[in-house]
């Protein structure tokens, strides 16, 4: 009697965990690239942790600012330190958001779908909010998110007032991101 | 005259070695993980408490302000292996009753060492901290502390 309870329990666990349907990415990869006439310069991050939850449409990023790797030692030094991200303070980026068409993508029938993602971007420790666009390519059950938007950098007080790196980073950066959940 | 002449060679040579300085540092090469000496030596599991324990403190202790953060070479068990979109082979280090592990990412230079691994094998990895363990109220999961650079150290 007490066995069979417990497999009603079990069994119950298990499906509520699976029409909670949440999918996790730890495969991303988050692109910064800045251009100005003096240089093109570029970050990669391959370390960034996605959940997609397919019924309310949530959608959170966790980004490791230490995890960006550009070309040359001295930018990435830069780009960590006090002045500019200050990665030891606030280690984490994060996009915290919900898709506000959700019936525009069916997450169970292969295709790609465009649709609109709203929410809070928390970048230096200052958030913000946002609404851009993401594109969904489902394929076998496999969800891929890819999108691409430009983050002003005075807005998340990264600010470059003088000095070297004032004309040779953009005040606008192009973000793209891919997430394979 | 010669003076003169003397001067204009000390100072032309002062400004050639300023410039020589200033290239070295633009064009300064990454800072070699492997080697470099390690700072600290645990258990995947000691590391992975110490953080979820106060996360503040241990970010304080291993992370650097310019990016340089601690090399740590942590033991644990092999729980997955996997690949990143930068085809860099990804081991997960973490026990079994643990909340969270350390996720160890391999290098282009270092991914071949890791062919012979297998889930349940216990290794020791070395690599950079690039971000700590926490629960994360947003993801509802706890991430894992993040090892780059990384590569097998055999005993």
């Amino acid at each position: 009697m007490k066995k069979s309870f417990l497999t009603i329990v079990a069994l119950v666990i298990i499906s509520l965990s699976a029409f909670a349907q949440k999918q996790v990415s730890t495969n991303t990869h988050i692109k910064f690239f800045s251009t100005t006439p003096v240089e093109d310069i570029e970050a990669n991050n391959f370390k960034s942790v996605s959940t997609i939850d397919t019924t309310t449409g949530d959608i959170v990023f966790s980004v490791p600012m230490q995890s960006f790797e550009f070309e040359k030692s001295l930018m990435q030094k830069h780009f960590n330190s006090k002045k500019f991200l200050n990665t030891k303070a606030n280690p984490k980026a994060k996009l915290k958001g919900k898709i506000t068409n959700l019936n525009a993508v069916k997450f169970n029938k292969d295709g790609s779908y465009m649709v609109n993602v709203e929410g809070v971007l928390t970048i230096n420790g200052v958030s913000k909010s946002i609404k851009e666009g993401v594109t969904f390519t489902i394929k076998e059950g496999k969800v891929n998110l890819t999108s691409k938007f430009n983050v002003t950098l005075a807005d998340y007080e990264v600010a470059f007032k003088k000095g070297k790196p004032s004309k040779n980073i953009a005040k606008i950066v192009e973000v793209t991101v891919e997430a394979n959940y | 005259m010669s003076i003169r002449k003397k001067i204009i060679i000390i100072l032309g040579i002062g400004i050639i070695i300023a410039g020589i300085i200033v290239v070295m540092m633009f064009f300064k090469p990454h800072r070699d993980v492997q080697n470099t000496a390690t700072d600290f030596r645990y258990k995947a599991s000691e590391i992975v408490n110490e953080y979820l324990a106060d996360a503040d403190k241990a970010n304080n202790k291993y992370l650097d302000e310019e990016g340089n953060s601690k090399i740590l070479e942590i033991e644990g068990m092999v729980a997955q292996i996997s690949e990143d979109f930068n085809h860099q082979k990804v081991i997960l280090l973490k026990s079994t009753t643990d909340k969270a592990g350390v996720s160890c990412t391999f290098t282009q230079n270092t991914n071949s060492h890791t062919t012979s691994i297998k889930t349940g094998d216990i290794i020791i990895v070395k690599g950079v901290i690039r971000s700590g363990a926490t629960f994360d109220e947003d993801l509802d999961m706890y991430e894992n502390i993040i090892l780059e650079k990384c590569d097998i150290i055999t005993q």
